[in-house]
């Protein structure tokens, strides 16, 4: 039927929302280092868009600049999306594998980053006025990755669309979870880490009388 | 030798001595002077002002009303100090301060130099018949056009507003008395005149003390007109609770919920134009905290931009690191200066804030006293006055005045925001330069900068500056310009650029159609290499299998009819 080469396949994937993700599946493609690439180019886009975005339409805060909250935004809830489907599909009895959960879900990412990127671009030579052009291609590229991930989800797992939309707001309230178990695990380690602390202080001082 | 040793230790004690005072003389201001960006982060500014002196009871020259020989002489147990002065007055065509010396309950009437020129303790002539003030908090001063001097006074404890005309140094007369009102829309119990206002037309305006709806309005005959400019109440959560319980309470417990009162305005002050501006003391106040009202009462800065203007300290409780405290903001009153400029006192931290008319900040002062107890800090500041270019603040616990002079720096900035005001943006951009040369955080100046840029067309640098002021909507008008004269100046480039592409792209076409040019052939895809899965690798060594065991079979049957052919054909062979 069809062959591409990797990038081949995901251009494959990105314009055919209906039955790229399927063709996908059937033909075993798609590549994990794609895949992580364009996770990494996420976080980019991010950093892009806060520290580039032209001056008029840049409203962050630019006295300072912290990555963290970007890694958290891109990476972190990726891979929390990824373990989060898949741990609900698993009990669902969807059919995908957490390989191909990450493969596609990071595939369907790449209008968004696009989009962010092209208006991160004209932002830089667009007046306020004009800002319906911005907003128009950013917004453009977030739809266009809702759809691609909806029909990703949906291949991957060979649902029907009501499954979908609910194993896809399951995975929402995972992730949820998940995130609030990280975060009070983190707390927790770290008063351990204060508990040892102390201890080795007080010890230190005992010895040196 | 221990006799050296002594001098020597002592002589080193008072060198030290000698160098510390040398440093505090050369101290700067009694507090950072600081400012606030555009995040409303506070950043570190120049000082605009500076204090110049504080004056005592005794400064002013208050001993003379113990002096029998002197004309204002009252009585030989005259307090010969301020006792929790509550307002403070300047009458600007005689250019006299006026003093409530609320404790004393007097009203003192100071020369421009702050020298006691005037003593009033009563007014002759009241309907009430009463003479002595009683704690007044409130003092205006009316020079009328036919040349007579009328002094209202808020004499808070006698429930009255007076109307004197002022006679001599020590005497005035009651020209008009106005008492609790008898209408039926004045609801409260008590009449307590604080702080007093006149208009152009000689409408009185008061605050009274727990009065809610607004400072009460009378007419120049005394009648009461009603309430002026009542506060909104603040949204918070509990009137939101409030709000819906009501939806669902019944009757008698409907009667059960208090209704939410909108927080009393604590001081006024009216402008050369009428306007009259308010600020409202509670703690905090967010809603209304300072208002400008047109002659209905009406707030003109009540709408979008309007209910964006923040004042003072922003923050709810904000935080000092320097003595490790938290405080609340309280305004306690406002001021407006020949400028048109609005000061505003803090009566917590004891700081004037000074917006120009916009409401955009120029430059914070003053200090409370937590921090040192010094000239320019305050315990109590009640009232603060504009004029001569300086700042007079009153002080009711310290008992004192408090003069700030304007600094060079603040002169510069006041001048150059007195022109940006009226968009005489080229002409101030030489004292923008030397703000800017003093501060290169003041934004204000970053600004005023761009905009005379922007306005003498230079709009790369109005652009940098705009930035620099982090000023998103005059960058981009900056930027929209720019753009423009951009593609005027290549417009040339830009059509020749264009118009090559358009004929390379023809003419190509015309060339490929014509067969000159061959065309590009696209190159095969290489065939994709991908590692086969197990599955696959066993089903193709089972087809392999399968293929070879079939290949075995038909070279197997091959062979046999080969070898019947061979017969054949060697039977053939021997045929022939």
């Amino acid at each position: 039927m069809y062959e591409f080469t990797t990038m081949g396949w995901l251009r494959h994937a990105i314009f055919h929302p209906i039955e790229g993700f399927e063709d996908l599946r059937w033909k075993k493609q798609g590549s994990l280092k794609v895949a992580f690439g364009i996770v990494v180019l996420l976080f980019i886009a991010l950093v892009a868009r806060r520290q580039l975005t032209g001056f008029a339409f840049n409203g962050s805060y630019t006295k300072i600049f912290n990555v963290v909250p970007l890694l958290v935004n891109s990476v972190v809830y990726f891979f929390t999306w990824v373990i989060a489907n898949w741990s609900v599909c698993t009990l669902l009895d969807g059919e995908g594998r957490l390989k191909q959960i990450c493969i596609n879900s990071a595939y369907s990412l790449v209008p968004f980053i696009v989009g962010t990127f092209l208006a991160t671009l004209i932002s830089n030579v667009m007046v306020l006025d004009e800002a319906i052009w911005v907003n128009a291609v950013y917004y453009l590229g977030i739809g266009w990755s809702v759809i691609l991930m909806f029909q990703a989800m949906k291949a991957v797992h060979q649902y029907t669309v009501p499954k979908t939309i609910f194993s896809i707001l399951l995975t929402l309230i995972v992730m949820l979870l998940i995130l609030f178990l990280a975060i009070l695990l983190l707390s927790l380690f770290q008063q351990v880490y204060v508990f040892i602390y102390s201890i080795y202080t007080e010890i230190s001082y005992r010895i040196r009388g | 030798m221990k006799k050296a040793l002594k001098r020597a230790v002592s002589l080193c004690a008072a060198l030290v001595c000698l160098a510390s005072a040398m440093i505090t003389a050369s101290a700067s201001e009694p507090y950072y002077s600081y400012s606030y960006d555009n995040w409303d982060d506070a950043i570190p500014a120049q000082a605009g002002y500076k204090v110049e002196d504080t004056y005592t009871g005794h400064d002013i020259g208050l001993d003379k009303l113990r002096d029998p020989l002197d004309p204002l002489y009252v009585g030989i147990n005259a307090s010969v100090e301020l006792n929790g002065p509550k307002d403070l007055f300047f009458e600007s065509t005689k250019q006299e301060f006026w003093i409530a010396d609320t404790k004393n309950s007097r009203i003192l009437r100071l020369n421009k130099d702050l020298q006691l020129i005037g003593c009033y303790t009563g007014v002759y002539g009241a309907p009430s018949g009463t003479y002595n003030f009683n704690e007044p908090q409130g003092v205006f001063v009316v020079n009328s056009d036919d040349g007579k001097l009328y002094m209202y006074v808020g004499d808070t404890q006698n429930s009255r507003v007076v109307q004197c005309e002022v006679t001599s140094a020590t005497e005035c007369e009651c020209a008009l008395e106005v008492t609790k009102p008898d209408s039926p829309i004045y609801t409260y119990n008590t009449f307590l005149p604080e702080k007093i206002l006149v208009d152009i037309a000689g409408n009185i305006y008061a605050v009274c003390t727990s009065v809610n709806s607004g400072s009460a309005q009378f007419n120049n005959l005394g009648e009461f007109q009603g309430f002026y400019g009542a506060n909104r109440v603040e949204l918070t959560g509990e009137i939101i609770r409030r709000r819906i319980w009501r939806v669902f309470a019944s009757d008698e417990q409907l009667k059960s919920i208090t209704s939410a009162a909108p927080v009393e305005y604590k001081n006024f002050d009216i402008d050369a134009e009428g306007f009259i501006y308010t600020v409202t003391e509670a703690a905090n106040a967010s809603t209304d905290a300072v208002k400008k009202l047109n002659a209905a009462g009406y707030n003109i800065w009540n709408n979008d931009a309007g209910n964006e203007y923040t004042f003072a300290d922003s923050g709810a409780n904000t935080y000092d690191a320097s003595t490790n405290t938290t405080y609340t903001t309280r305004l306690t009153d406002i001021d407006i200066d020949d400028y048109g400029f609005i000061n505003i006192l803090d009566y917590v931290t004891g700081r004037v804030f000074v917006y120009d008319e916009f409401c955009e900040l120029i430059t914070i002062f003053g200090t409370s006293n937590t921090n040192s107890d010094q000239k320019g800090s305050f315990t109590g500041p009640n009232a603060l006055e504009c004029a001569f270019g300086n700042v007079y603040i009153i002080d009711g616990i310290k008992n004192d005045i408090t003069v700030y002079s304007t600094t060079l720096y603040g002169e510069y900035l006041k001048q150059a925001v007195q022109l940006y005001d009226e968009g005489k943006y080229v002409e101030a951009k030489p004292l923008w330069q030397e703000v800017l040369d003093r501060n290169g955080t003041c934004t204000f100046a970053q600004m005023g900068l761009g905009k005379a840029c922007l306005s003498e067309g230079e709009y790369k640098d109005a652009m940098e500056y705009f930035k620099d002021a982090y000023s998103r909507k005059n960058y981009d008008k900056a930027f929209k310009y720019y753009r423009e004269q951009w593609l005027q100046d290549n417009f040339i480039w830009l059509f020749i650029l264009i118009a090559l592409l358009l004929v390379l792209f023809v003419v190509l076409s015309v060339l490929k159609k014509k067969g000159i040019i061959k065309k590009r052939v696209r190159k095969q895809k290489k065939q994709v290499e991908r590692k086969k899965t197990k599955k696959e690798l066993e089903h193709e060594a089972q087809l392999a299998a399968e293929a070879a065991e079939e290949a075995a079979k038909e070279a197997a049957e091959n062979a046999a009819s080969q070898e019947t052919n061979e017969t054949d054909e060697k039977g053939e062979d021997k045929n022939v």
